[in-house]
């Protein structure tokens, strides 16, 4: 696989699915047919060579991936603004059992950028999935089906805007065992996954049951359905805000919370401002303390009698002669 | 001889439900695969994903049942979940002209990306409301049998025709499986990417669908 580098990625799939095509083909003349140990192997064959593989393979340079996935996700940011009900989702948040699942969910379907194999990249999906159904059931006391699966899918892939989205999904297409993707429960749920991708990219008014002026206003950032439905609104809920919206409600204990932060804030400049006085002034009073205590007592310094032994005049008669040779006879 | 062990094979189908919001596909797979209708103790957690596991005259056959959001929004994603599918499930509710005319359309997509490799099973659904009923039997199975497929009639709160239906799917896409098999066991001699779809050469078109999936343009 090292010296096929130049190859592109479609190639590279080739090869992959080409070895686990032979692979597989001859595991089942030698298990004779026993199609689950053959399974299981190949399961481990894909863990071993798609770990080993990942680091070239995956969103590699030959394609556009990286592009697609920016796109994606920026397409997603601009969808911020898309609410439960618009898509009509059967899941009601306030049931605090069900805003968990929501999270899990989430959770789940981030964590699958972290996996390198792709088998692990679909049990993240799967996993996220079942959250979503047990969501579901605890709505609406029934099953879920399709209708109710692929909206909440398509909102918990909006609100959790997965990193290299496209990335793993052509990820997984081009080097998942097959036989995983195309019938087993774990397709499926990827097949969803690719739906709400898809959903996602192609959304428009009509999809959401807006009009097209509504929808460019959302887009454009210039109004939000959380707040009002139209500007009309915004006198009427400025009048009893608490009462009329939640949401404003919040907004105002927001402002509140901020202008005491700011306020709080001045405080604290005030407080650094005279610090800063006192600092400046601190090393004057000093000095001056200093100059009041030199001259209350001022310097000094006795003079002292310099001894120097070997200087010359000095006590020379009260020493004894200096002794001088004598010479004897002998 | 190339299709080693085909004795003791395990044949894998996929097949797709589709139909509008409430036709009831859901109550008919899970009568099917749960045999329970609008149970209060259904456990199932999910009706979205069902598999079934059959033995049809020595052969066991794995069946896994996707179902399609029906919604019109999600129209356009038809072909991500069809997509390699043996069968389809077609559910129109025998009241409601328009869910049939939804069938219509599918049916026209379906031929139009798949070909004739797909069994397709127009179903309608509801029979316990036969005095509501507003698309009439005859125009139904005409229909059906002018676009090469199969009409049943089922009713999920009653039980009926659902387990014929199902049966008769499999018995005809195992059909079809074998005589994918013959071609390749002429054409190619090793299986070399049966599993990923692979086109097999279109028969002769059996039937002029009515709706002109054809239109070459």
């Amino acid at each position: 696989m090292s010296n096929k580098k130049d190859l592109g990625a479609d190639e590279l799939s080739e090869c992959v699915q080409d070895f686990y095509q032979n692979l597989a083909d001859r595991l089942m003349g030698h298990f004779k047919g026993s199609s689950e140990s053959v399974e299981q192997v190949m399961d481990q064959v894909e863990k071993y060579i798609m770990t080993r593989l990942y680091k070239s393979v995956f969103c590699p340079e030959t394609t556009d991936d990286e592009k697609k996935d920016l796109a994606t996700q920026s397409r997603i940011r601009a969808l911020h603004w898309v609410t439960i009900q618009m898509l009509c989702v059967s899941m009601d948040e306030e049931i605090p059992e069900v805003s968990e699942n929501v999270v899990k969910a989430i959770t789940d379907i981030i964590e699958m950028d972290s996996k390198r194999v792709p088998r692990d990249k679909l049990r993240c999906i799967t996993h996220c999935s079942k959250q979503i159904f047990s969501a579901i059931r605890t709505t609406k006391n029934e099953p879920a089906s399709a209708d109710d699966f692929l909206p909440a899918l398509i909102y918990i892939v909006l609100k959790a805007n997965p990193p290299r989205l496209q990335s793993n999904i052509q990820y997984i297409t081009r080097f998942c065992n097959p036989s995983r993707l195309m019938s087993g429960e774990d397709g499926y749920y990827f097949t969803n996954l690719c739906c709400a991708v898809a959903f996602i990219e192609k959304l428009d008014a009509q999809s959401l049951n807006l009009s097209p002026e509504e929808f460019e206003r959302y887009m454009s950032g210039q109004a939000s359905p959380r707040c009002s439905s139209s500007e009309g609104d915004w006198a009427r809920a400025d009048q009893a805000p608490a009462a009329t919206n939640p949401f404003l409600a919040q907004l105002n204990h927001n402002l509140e919370v901020l202008s005491g932060l700011s306020s709080r804030q001045e405080s604290l400049m005030e407080a650094a401002h005279s610090l800063q006085a006192d600092l400046l002034s601190w090393p004057q009073s000093v000095q001056r303390e200093v100059n009041g205590i030199l001259e209350k007592y001022p310097l000094e310094v006795p003079s002292r009698t310099v001894s120097a032994i070997d200087a010359n005049n000095v006590d020379n008669d009260n020493l004894p002669p200096p002794l001088t040779p004598q010479v004897f006879a002998g | 001889m190339a299709a080693g062990g085909t004795g003791g094979k395990t044949y894998s189908f996929k097949v797709v439900l589709l139909g509008e919001g409430c036709v009831g596909k859901t109550s008919l797979v899970l009568r099917y695969c749960e045999n329970k209708f609008n149970d209060k103790h259904i456990t199932t957690l999910q009706a979205s994903f069902l598999t079934k596991k059959l033995n049809i005259t020595g052969k066991r056959v794995n069946l896994a049942i996707w179902d399609t959001a029906g919604q019109e929004r999600f129209h356009a994603l038809g072909p991500i979940y069809y997509r390699d599918s043996n069968g389809a499930v077609l559910v129109y509710d025998v009241t409601d002209e328009d869910s049939f005319q939804k069938v219509k359309n599918w049916v026209k997509e379906l031929r139009k990306m798949l070909g004739n490799d797909i069994c397709l099973c127009i179903v309608g659904n509801k029979i316990d409301l036969d005095k509501d009923r507003h698309v009439s039997v005859e125009e139904a199975e005409s229909y059906a049998e002018s676009v090469g497929a199969k009409h049943y009639h089922t009713s999920a709160k009653l039980n009926k025709g659902i387990e014929e239906l199902f049966l008769d799917l499999c018995k005809r896409m195992m059909e079809t499986a074998q005589a994918e098999e013959r071609l390749k066991g002429n054409g190619a001699s090793q299986s070399a990417s049966s599993r990923r779809g692979v086109q097999i050469v279109d028969d002769e078109p059996q039937a002029t669908p009515a709706g002109g999936c054809c239109s070459s343009g």
